[in-house]
């Protein structure tokens, strides 16, 4: 038990802009929380990890998914399941949750388009990326108290919702079809 | 709720210096000092129970929890402190700890132990199976078997004459068979 209890504690991680808080006095079961690195499109946004402990670590990879819905090549959209090799295959003992997530501030900072587990996002991070970062910003904005507002997106937003939609429904169908209302439109109507 | 941004039981320590020093010899698995001590060829220290319930959980790619070099049970060389008796705990159903490895300390000098001896080396001439090993001859090295008997005595004189006796009986066979 003393492995995570001492590796994420010390004055490091707070000026990395990463904690660790448990949930209930359960070692096995953590909220995490990292701050989105500057100069990127998730700048300042607080996200929220669950971080599920396994029996078997550190021999085994701690399970970590987004709670803190991120516009993100690597991450689902929907569930918050990230794609990154160090929570896979490449996890080594060595490793704490620290490093797990110093490496998720990093995927934040630098997405890996070619190894995806949004497709829509990493199709649209790939040829469109002004659009993406646009998107990514007003997603961190709005869910993860980021302090950039995307005010061109937020009036297309509104359209949408004026026509009766679902805020968040009609967020992601904005998002996944580049910000065109028409075909947010169509998508939201035959879902 | 316990939140532990800047502060622990462990991570506040007064003096940070002091904490990197005890860390030195702590496990990378497990972060404890390390017990069963370990360290691999890339010079990374782990118990030895914690490296090998690593490897174990993946036995298709042995690679070093810290830097990823290759790295096998077989190579890890472990590490005996002042005072540290084995205080391997007999429930764990481990292997042994590999053993350190000794080398014995090189050899000063010629090469004992291999020479010819006094005499040992001599050649004898004698008929084997006729007619075809008539020239059957043997090196003997000195190595336990009674030597040959000193020159002049008694028995020597008999075997020269012997030796030479065949020696003619094989030339006259040899001849005989050239000419027949
Ligand atoms: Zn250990
Ligand atoms: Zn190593």
């Amino acid at each position: 038990m003393t492995h995570y209890d001492f590796e994420v504690t010390g004055s490091k991680v707070a000026r990395c802009h990463i904690k660790v808080d448990m949930v209930n006095d359960n070692f096995l079961e953590l909220i995490g929380e990292i701050i989105g690195p500057p100069d990127t499109a998730y700048d300042g946004g607080k996200f929220k990890l669950e971080i599920n402990i396994p029996d078997t670590y550190p021999f085994n990879p701690p399970k970590v998914k987004f709670v803190t819905k991120i516009w993100h090549p690597n991450i689902s959209s929907v569930t918050g399941a990230i794609c990154l090799d160090i929570l896979k295959d490449q996890w080594a003992a060595a490793m704490t949750l620290r490093t797990v997530l110093l490496s998720l501030q990093a995927l934040l900072a630098a997405a890996e388009p070619d190894d995806p587990q949004d497709a829509v996002v990493a199709k649209q991070y790939k040829e469109n990326r002004k659009t993406f970062t646009q998107t990514a910003r007003h997603w961190t904005n709005v869910y993860a108290n980021g302090p950039h507002r995307e005010c061109e997106l937020e009036k297309i937003l509104e359209q949408a919702k004026n026509m009766g939609f679902d805020e968040h429904k009609a967020r992601v169908a904005l998002s996944s079809s580049d910000w065109n209302l028409e075909r947010a439109t169509e998508s939201l109507l035959t879902s | 709720m316990a939140s532990d941004t800047a502060s622990g039981d462990k991570g506040s320590g007064p003096n940070e210096s002091t904490e990197t020093d005890n860390s030195m010899f702590e496990c990378n698995i497990c972060l404890d000092s390390a017990r069963d001590a370990v360290v691999s060829m890339c010079g990374h220290l782990f118990c030895w129970q914690c490296l090998h319930q690593w490897l174990e959980t993946r036995p298709n790619r042995q690679t070093c929890p810290v830097c990823k070099a290759g790295i096998s049970k077989d190579k890890v060389v472990p590490i005996y402190g002042r005072g540290s008796t084995d205080q391997k705990d007999p429930r764990e159903k481990l292997p042994p700890r590999p053993q350190g490895q000794r080398a014995e300390p090189e050899a000063q000098g010629g090469f004992p132990g291999f020479g010819f001896g006094d005499g040992g080396f001599h050649m004898s001439f004698g008929i084997g199976a006729f007619p075809f090993g008539i020239f059957a001859s043997t090196f003997n090295f000195n190595d336990g078997r009674p030597g040959p008997p000193p020159a002049g005595s008694a028995q020597h004189q008999e075997e020269q004459v012997l030796s030479k006796f065949f020696l003619w009986v094989a030339v006259i066979f040899i001849i005989w068979l050239l000419l027949a």
